[in-house]
């Protein structure tokens, strides 16, 4: 009877967990009118705003050039790139001071933190930005000139305090792994994000993120102590009810890659998981005016442990049915949260299809075979991300994990992503 | 990770961006966003249901007989609540349990208050909430289905007060309450707002559906066409692939059911969901319809009894829509439901099929839909074809006076012919035999408790409220011969029986059944209700070893 009643309970709850989740990552297709919504509004050729672009880089002399040429190629005429580059960096620092040379657009700030980490390279450019509006990208980001522009429109038209474009993670054939990323960023992207923005509580990505730089200024810039700085910037944004507006554009969207090994996902993702246990214990969360806002909030920041907790307890759970002897009713429940389980799956196979249509990609039957088939074990390395992160977490281990190769003088530079997908 | 040249993946895109979407894809008169909040129409809807209530109510107890199916369903459904399980005897799959399931809920409360109106004639009330809420989704449906406001009205009063309809609809089968899940889920599948989730609801909707009576299998098509042409191009696959999805696992719980308690497929000492499959796809074939001495031919003539127009007219709707599919938009938004009804008709010409009496049940709001669409469609034609800006006021008076005579021929045709046919509905008396039989066997038998008696489905829950011992003490007649559980407490056949009841079903039946034969053959009657064929004897067996 014990074990009966446990399970159901247990059933109910990742049921209605499930339901939800998937629910929200339904949002953009929840009706056409939705889906017309989430795209950014055509430019209507007027430009009054100016932009400080932010372009931190660390070892990133590869690619910095190529990123801010692209930059350069925008269509909008006001805007100036700020590279951040770290004192013990000569070769970033070399590439950066060519393009300012090139271009007056182009200025470079040298940030000197003794121990150096995004969100403190972004607080040393701040007080440099002249521009209304502070824009963020990462070094090797590929940025359509047309951004700007459509951002520019968006901040007038929506009367914005904050605009967040779309990132998207491309190179889907590469692993059964980054075919998953690619998905979870355009589920985020695509769909969960606007629900948020929407809800009005919204942790905002790593870039294509534009805040006007007065608010900017005003939240006194982003917490140099926080893992997910992106993240905690978008909580204390709109937990004081600051304007949070979402727009994405497949033709629009800043082009990413996914990490290059399953480890490094691993730290990316224990990183970001650390970060959100941060942001959830910083508490600014709980400003927010509405019962439903702070229960989004509070279920958001726990997804990555509610995730790790669901994908271990859903098989055991359904086992339990099948070989202990609990009544046909009780059984019954256990089998509801695999079936939204199946439900999400053909949901993310549809996505993946849309994805491919969206991107003028081709995907290939293989591809919605390694889908299915690494869903699980995707959901093993995101639980093990999230015992990792809470291990870190309570043992004070709050460093950025890839601070510790700075010292040793990487030959191959090492990118990070600072963008937060759940 | 290694930084890779940002170049190399970056393929030319082509825009995506398309126009935002218009509202409406087909239709001259679009129906208002919310039916609820447009007072013409809660109006026409209320005064239409209450005729469809007044008319289908009256009388319902008395009218049409008793059937067996009904005291089969509603016994079954009396076992749920009793908490006997799924029947009161071994449920064997014969159909999916949620159908009596319903049953039970919506018999529950009058059941609680007064256990003794749990039988077949007076919980037929019950029916009344199903075809309600059907009569009310065919408008809604007719509506949105871009059907101008008379024409859903059409829908729905020939859908509600057609004699055959009146007839079909009061009895307790598990058709009718499919049919509410099936029009559900053409509502939804036609839900204006086109929302992901509604699209998701439709498939729910539809499981409940075949869940109830597994028939409706046939028709989803048609759903899926109705939810294609009122997709939108950007969220359909979402919304159809959520739709197939959650019909699909919806319906899985049924053999996960079967799963579950071990009864999947077949084995020694159990039933199982196959053999309940084979069962029902190895039920021996009627004949072909329109074969002049076939069963199914008979069944045909039944439905034809009571009203030619729906059958006959709807159909004839359902060809007229396909054929001027290229030039009607109100055949394009109706293709949904006169796709049901030509998918039906399919299955009812298959040579050597089984076809029931029932069968019809989950054509006739596709048929009242496609009749009515049929008529907008011929009204369109008369009023608004090929009519030009300045014409002259003659021709106008003309097209107006050619419709008022076609609906005036259309009214003398059908009007008088329903009268007559709801009228024996609301006073006929068909039911008093059950009645009094029911009544002789709670008086005249001393000792009911330890008394066996066959009956057929229809009165064994009469008896059990007077005092029968249900299952082996009140018999449904054939389970003495095909269930092994009864025929164990027979081990002297007939000899071990006290009455049976030899009502019409019991008699036909017997042929195919040793044991109710011998127990017909050595009886003799000792009360009779009823003349001719439809009598009802009470027979009691003599020489028996009781």
């Amino acid at each position: 009877m014990l074990t009966s009643v446990l399970v159901a309970a247990v059933s109910l709850a990742l049921f209605w967990m499930a339901a939800f989740t998937l629910w929200w990552q339904m949002h953009a297709w929840r009706t056409p009118e939705v889906l017309a919504s989430t795209r950014f509004g055509r430019p209507d050729g007027g430009e009054h705003l100016s932009f400080s672009l932010l372009l931190p880089a660390r070892h990133e002399q590869a690619v910095l050039d190529h990123t801010i040429q692209r930059l350069l190629e925008s269509t909008h005429t006001d805007f100036e790139i700020i590279v951040i580059v770290g004192h013990d960096d000569p070769e970033t620092t070399a590439v950066a001071e060519a393009a300012a040379r090139r271009d007056a657009r182009v200025r470079v700030v040298v940030d000197t933190h003794e121990k150096k980490n995004k969100p403190k390279a972004m607080n040393t450019a701040l007080p440099h930005c002249r521009g209304d509006v502070v824009g963020v990208f990462d070094a090797e980001d590929q940025v359509h000139p047309e951004l700007l522009a459509h951002v520019d429109h968006a901040f007038r038209t929506t009367d914005a305090d904050v605009v967040q474009g779309g990132v998207q993670l491309i190179n889907f054939h590469s692993s059964w792994y980054s075919l998953r990323n690619c998905l979870e960023y355009f589920f985020w992207f695509r769909s969960r994000l606007h629900l948020h923005a929407q809800k009005g509580f919204i942790p905002l990505g790593g870039n294509t993120v534009f805040v006007r730089t007065a608010v900017l200024r005003e939240a006194d810039g982003w917490d140099p102590d926080c893992l997910a700085e992106d993240c905690d910037l978008g909580v204390r944004l709109s937990s004081v009810g600051k304007k949070v507006v979402v727009a994405y554009d497949s033709d629009m969207v800043t082009r990413e890659e996914t990490p290059g090994s399953l480890m490094s996902l691993l730290k990316q993702r224990t990183r970001w998981n650390q970060g959100f246990l941060q942001v959830y214990r910083k508490k600014d969360w709980q400003q927010l005016p509405g019962f439903g806002q702070r229960l989004l909030a509070r279920y958001t920041l726990m997804t990555p442990f509610l995730q790790a907790f669901s994908g271990v307890i859903i098989p055991l759970n359904a086992a339990v049915a099948l070989f202990l002897d609990v009544p046909v009713g009780v059984a019954f429940l256990t089998f509801l949260p695999l079936v939204t389980a199946a439900v999400t799956f053909v949901f993310e196979v549809v996505g993946l299809h849309d994805f491919g249509k969206q991107y003028g990609l081709r995907v290939r039957f293989v591809h919605y075979v390694k889908l299915v088939v690494g869903g699980p074990f995707y959901q093993v390395l995101l639980a093990g991300a999230a015992i990792r992160a809470v291990w870190r977490e309570q043992r004070g281990r709050n460093d950025w994990e890839l601070t510790t190769h700075v010292g040793a003088h990487l030959t191959a530079a090492e990118p990070i992503r600072e963008d937060v997908p759940a | 990770m290694t930084s890779t040249l940002p170049a190399v993946t970056t393929p030319k895109v082509p825009a995506q961006r398309r126009p935002v979407p218009t509202a409406g894809s087909t239709g001259r008169t679009s129906p208002p966003l919310r039916l609820l909040s447009s007072r013409p129409d809660l109006l026409l809807c209320a005064v239409l249901l209450l005729a469809i209530l007044a008319v289908q109510g009256w009388n319902i107890a008395d009218y049409p007989t008793l059937s067996d199916d009904e005291g089969t369903y509603l016994a079954q459904a009396w076992a749920v609540q009793e908490g006997r399980g799924l029947a009161h005897y071994t449920y064997w799959y014969d159909h999916p349990p949620l159908g009596w399931i319903q049953i039970a809920l919506l018999t529950w409360i009058p059941s609680a208050l007064d256990p003794g109106l749990m039988t077949v004639g007076s919980m037929r009330v019950a029916m009344l909430l199903v075809s309600a809420a059907s009569a009310v989704l065919v408008y809604v449906l007719g509506r949105r289905l871009s059907l101008p406001r008379w024409a859903a009205g059409l829908g729905m009063a020939l859908f509600g007060l057609s004699p055959l309809s009146v007839v079909l609809q009061r009895e307790i089968f598990l058709d009718n309450i499919a049919v509410m899940w099936l029009l559900l889920a053409f509502c939804l599948a036609a839900s204006p707002s086109r929302h992901l989730w509604h699209h998701f609801g439709a498939g729910l909707a539809a499981a409940a559906g075949v869940l109830t009576k597994e028939t409706m299998l046939v028709v989803l098509p048609a759903l899926l066409v109705t939810m294609w042409r009122h997709g939108h191009a950007d969220t359909r696959k979402f919304a159809l692939t959520g739709a197939v999805t959650a019909c699909t696992l919806a319906g899985l719980s049924y053999p996960l059911f079967a799963l579950l308690k071990g009864e999947l497929l077949p084995g020694a000492g159990h039933v199982s969901l196959w053999d309940g499959i084979k069962y029902q796809m190895a039920r021996p074939g009627s004949g072909f319809i329109l074969d002049p001495g076939s069963g199914s031919y008979g069944v045909l003539h039944s439905w034809l009894y009571y009203d030619r127009v729906l059958p006959v007219g709807g159909l004839a709707g359902a060809l007229l829509l396909l054929v001027v599919h290229r030039w009607s938009v109100t055949a394009r938004a109706l293709a949904g439901p006169a796709l049901a009804v030509v998918i039906l008709a399919a299955v009812a010409l298959r040579p050597g099929g089984y076809l029931p009496a029932m069968y019809i049940i989950g054509a006739l709001p596709f048929l009242a839909l496609v009749l009515a669409g049929a008529t907008a469609s011929v009204a369109h034609a008369a009023l608004r074809r090929w009519r030009a800006e300045g014409e002259r006021r003659a021709v106008t008076g003309g097209r107006y006076a050619l419709a008022a005579v076609l609906a005036l021929a259309a009214g003398a045709y059908v009007v008088p012919k329903w009268y007559d046919g709801d009228r024996t509905a609301v006073t006929a008396d068909a039911n008093a035999p059950y009645r009094q039989a029911s009544k002789w066997l709670g008086r005249e038998v001393a000792d009911p408790a330890d008394t066996r008696v066959l009956v057929d489905d229809a009165l064994w829950l009469d008896l059990v409220h007077e005092g029968y011992r249900p299952g082996l003490g009140v018999i449904w007649f054939y389970k003495a011969d095909l269930d092994p559980a009864v025929t164990k407490t027979l081990p002297h056949g007939w000899r071990d029986l006290d009455y049976v009841v030899a009502s019409p079903t019991v008699r036909r039946d017997a042929r195919d059944l040793p044991n109710v034969r011998a127990a017909l053959r050595h009886s003799t009657p000792v009360a009779v209700f009823g003349t001719g064929a439809d009598r009802i004897e009470i027979r009691q067996i003599a020489g028996g070893a009781r």
